[in-house]
């Protein structure tokens, strides 16, 4: 026992022994930061850099290839789109293209092209755009990130080095929002293979704000500011996009210092920063709608009916009668924390003031239990012994699924209150949690489901989201799915979709596209129940300046377009140290000497021993 | 021996036939269209569907499908992921080494710490000490390695009252590493919170099969000799107990070798680090079958090479084996 003690004693000793150089040389940096400090003072002695963390790695740095919505941010700092959402209005407003026409026919775009630069110095031309326009067109490899945009184009060509004419099958009005970054023709026109090309030379050739220079796969992105950038380069040296898979991780990273920038926090992580001095919290509108979908009878694209949805849902006085049974501020309350804003509309949320719409007065389906009990009633769904209705020729009881995701307590908490709801108004609804394939699956393709929860994000242009409720994305009559959220399939609102497509004078389109919100409102085969907001993080004591999209109340990370990048300010860091790298050069030396310490203790310790088992042996 | 080692070497070849057939079927008996589960959040047109299907080769008959499957898989080629558009051997390969690092460095330190922790627990059974670190590991034992990982991450990677937060809080590597050997100390920095989560979690079985397997020989003859020859009481546990004792944990060990490929998915999530575990989580929640395929299949062959290691080392060391 004593021995042991003793040896317990000597760990102690080592460990403090370990422990002391590493304090020690922990002190030296701070100290040594200090000094840099000060000498920071003259701008020249220190870079201005933004450490953005994501909770996303990058899927790739071609941007014929790359989806998540990471790379796409980056691309979007890297490379001039031919317009871009105004900070103000969201309205497409000029970028790589100064200035544009339409024909009378609508049928033929020109732009004219900006004279400006490649990061390597060669001149930008029309030929770049029509040679990536083109690309995307031809190459199926090259469809990956964005041949849905281009699938209504016939031609494209450069008539000179400023004039680019793009002609179309049919009107396309979102023509001015188109998510295509413009690559340098004399770099992409040598890759033999886009759609297996990582795209990973740096520095990177764009034309963009910033230009990436180093990129270290699952780990970060470097971009240095563009000089070259026609707006002139941005106010910081650096933005490095820093991975973190774990969301809590990157908490303690912000709350440390080791990244200034979070952005599309969760609700826990959002309120878990609250009350730090040095942190901002972003708390503001958001991009996104959460709606529940009610089987309105699920068919093919050519008719035929399919899956299991209960029938009473296709009669739309109970949608509507449903609709009264939810109380969307209870919602936003205790299952967002306030985190929302309760839903009155449909699936184009506040933040776009322009095409946004909901109902008001009389039109409002408002939280009314009783109106609800009453639609039904006169409808004929009769009232049971045991509370529940049954339907109008009395053969079935009003007993539904509501369909959601495994492990989402918040898709469950919504459950609870759901499930109450309809039983006050003689529905039965029992939970069904399906991983997400299954999910996917049978709100998609097989609509096996009655209410199921779902949500969509939301672009400047909308279009892609109403296009999401068209007959056609009904499952082909293979029962191959085709992408509907909702099964929906009627004849005025895929008029209102067609014109709205070929309409190109904006306050007519903006009154077309509120005519299908108002459509989906009443018919309900979704109903809209809240939109969740927009949160971020940074640290103020880093960034001292930054301005959202749209500049009133608007998002920083992960909106449309570049100007919060753009716009960033920041500290300078102390020269010769970046980030907290400088910090770490210093710690790794101590705990290498601590490591050292620690061998040597131990190496002592075992050879003391070595000495004490000879003894014993003579 | 020879023949011995065929008719393993035969098993195993058998196995990885078997696993290669398996994970085929296994894999599209996972509900729902794979084009469809993977394009969840991107609206597109029936066209555009049509075409992923026909890049995935879901547009092909399943027989053919899987002909494909095996002939591709004999060459070593796992497929190409539809998340990353790359091949998915390519993708194992960047992963394989941040993964030996840390599994490999976490295995090493547990099978260490468990077995020197095991055999001063049994020879001192009923002690103070057998209590302490029995108890200890088997604490250690039943936390989620999540929940230890990010107490871990919170106390020294953020730093909690008086303890300085002095570890990163991801990753294997930060922006603009020191090159040279600075750059090891760098990364071996960084392993210390990962290396430490994962070997607390795991050591604790080690301790327990090699208290147990030095239990059954304390009372051995062999050991009474060896006491009766004189011999210091540490010389005894050292040169006879404890290797006859070990036996028993090397099958343990080689089978976490073979699954030191899985990666550790918690850890390596917890703390960013970009190995095969990770790579394995992307791709579950992508999902990205094929990624999952190759992971899956990875795993599956280290296994099988690992138990068959075993099992020929287990006659070298072992003679009643021979003789059975």
């Amino acid at each position: 026992m004593t021995r042991l003690g003793g040896r317990l004693a000597a760990l102690g000793l080592a460990l403090s022994l370990g422990a002391s150089p590493a304090t020690a040389a922990q002190a030296v940096p701070a100290q040594a930061q200090g000094q840099a400090r000060t000498a920071a003072q003259d701008p020249a002695e220190g870079k201005r850099i933004v450490r953005l963390g994501a909770i996303q790695a990058i899927d790739s740095m071609n941007p014929f290839l790359a989806v998540r919505v990471i790379s796409t941010s980056v691309h979007r700092w890297m490379y001039a789109y031919l317009t871009t959402p105004d900070p103000k209005t969201l309205a497409p407003s000029p970028d790589l293209a100064e200035s544009w026409e339409v024909s009378d026919d609508k049928l033929t775009w020109t732009f004219k092209i900006r004279d400006t630069k490649w990061s390597d110095g060669a001149p930008v031309t029309a030929h770049d755009a029509a040679w990536t326009l083109s690309k995307i067109m031809t190459d199926d490899g090259a469809k990956t990130a964005n041949g849905p945009a281009v699938e209504n184009f016939e031609a494209v060509s450069s008539e000179d080095d400023r004039t680019l004419v793009i002609k179309t099958k049919r009107p396309q009005a979102s023509m001015l929002e188109l998510p295509i970054p413009i690559v340098p023709r004399h770099v992409w026109e040598k890759v033999p293979d886009i759609g297996s090309y990582e795209a990973e030379q740096y520095p990177a050739v764009g034309n963009g704000p910033y230009v990436a220079i180093e990129h270290k796969k699952n780990a970060y992105v470097k971009l240095k500011a563009n000089p070259a950038y026609w707006r002139g380069a941005p106010k910081i040296d650096e933005l490095h996009v820093i991975f973190y898979e774990n969301p809590e991780a990157a908490n303690v990273g912000l709350k440390k210092g080791d990244i200034d920038w979070i952005g599309r926090l969760a609700g826990p992580q959002f309120q878990a920063l609250a009350g730090d001095p040095d942190i901002v919290q972003w708390n503001t509108q958001g991009r996104r709608a959460s709606y529940l979908q009610i089987n309105p009878g699920a068919a093919t694209a050519d008719g035929k009916e399919i899956g299991d949805g209960h029938p009473a849902l296709k009669d739309p006085k109970v949608r509507r009668a449903i609709h009264h049974a939810i109380d969307k501020q209870a919602l936003v309350d205790q299952v967002q924390n306030g985190l929302a804003v309760p839903a009155h509309g449909s699936i184009v949320p506040p933040m776009y003031k322009d095409f946004f719409w909901q109902a008001e007065g009389d039109a409002r389906v408002t939280f009314d239990p009783a109106r609800a009990n009453e639609i039904l009633d006169d409808a004929g769904y009769k009232k049971g012994s045991d509370g529940i209705r049954t339907m109008p020729d009395g053969d079935r009881k009003l007993e539904m699924r509501f369909s959601i995701h495994t492990e989402d307590p918040v898709e469950d908490k919504l459950a609870q209150f759901l499930t109450g709801w309809l039983k006050d108004i003689g529905i039965r609804l029992t939970t069904r949690k399906l991983d997400s394939n299954k999910f996917t699956e049978e709100t998609g393709s097989t609509a096996l489901y009655d209410i199921a929860i779902s949500g969509w994000s939301v672009n400047p242009d909308p279009e892609e989201v109403f296009a999401t409720h068209l007959c056609s994305r009904r499952p082909t009559a293979a029962g191959e799915g085709g992408g509907t959220e909702s099964f929906y399939c009627d004849e005025e609102y895929e008029e209102l979709y067609q014109r709205q497509l070929a309409e190109l004078d904006r306050p007519r389109r903006i009154e077309l596209i509120k005519q299908m919100q108002e459509k989906l409102y009443t018919d309900a085969p979704i109903i809209a129940i809240y939109y969740p907001n927009n949160l971020e993080a940074y640290r103020k004591d880093r960034i001292t300046s930054i301005t959202p999209i749209p500049e009133d109340k608007g998002i920083l990370y992960g909106g449309s377009g570049y100007w919060p990048v753009y716009s960033l300010q920041a500290v300078a860091t102390p020269a010769g140290s970046s980030g907290n790298g400088g910090l770490s050069a210093g710690l790794i030396i101590g705990i290498g000497a601590a490591a050292v310490v620690a061998l040597g203790a131990g190496g002592y310790l075992l050879t003391r021993r070595r000495r004490a088992a000879a003894d014993d042996r003579e | 021996m020879l023949r011995y080692a065929l008719t393993k070497l035969g098993g195993a070849l058998l196995s990885i036939g078997m696993v290669v057939v398996a994970t085929f079927f296994l894999f599209r008996l996972i509900p729902g269209d794979p084009a469809i589960a993977y394009t969840r959040d991107v609206p597109l047109s029936p066209d555009q569907l049509a075409l992923l299907r026909r890049q995935m080769g879901l547009d092909r008959p399943l027989p053919e499908q899987f002909l494909d499957f095996v002939l591709r898989s004999l060459r070593g080629d796992l497929g190409t992921s539809y998340e990353y558009r790359r091949p998915v051997a390519e993708l194992i390969g960047e992963r394989l080494g941040p993964t030996l690092l840390l599994v490999g460095t976490g295995l090493a330190v547990a099978v260490t710490l468990g077995l020197w922790q095991g055999a001063r627990a049994a020879w001192n059974h009923g002690g103070r000490l057998d209590r302490f670190s029995t108890g200890l590991s088997l604490t250690l034992w039943s936390v989620p390695t999540f929940w230890l990982g990010l107490l871990l991450l919170m106390v020294f990677a953020a730093g909690v009252g008086p303890v300085p937060g002095i570890f990163p809080t991801r990753g294997m590597e930060d922006v603009d590493a020191p090159d040279g050997p600075l750059y090891l100390l760098h990364v071996a920095h960084h392993l210390v919170l990962p290396c430490l989560t994962l070997v607390a979690v795991v050591y604790a079985q080690y301790l327990v099969v090699m208290r147990s397997s030095l239990l059954d020989e304390i009372g051995q003859d062999y050991v009474t000799t060896a006491r009766a020859k004189g011999l210091r009481d540490a010389e005894v546990r050292r040169r006879h107990a404890v290797p006859n004792a070990l036996l028993p944990t090397v099958t343990l060990v080689f089978l976490h070798i073979g699954l030191v490929v899985q990666g550790a998915v918690t850890t390596e999530t917890v703390y960013s680090w970009p190995g095969l575990g990770l790579l394995f989580y992307e791709a579950i929640k992508g999902p990205d079958f094929a990624v999952m395929q190759g992971t899956f299949m990875v795993l599956c062959v280290a296994v099988i090479v690992m138990n068959t290691l075993a099992d020929v080392l287990y006659h070298v060391l072992d003679p009643r084996v021979r003789s059975a």
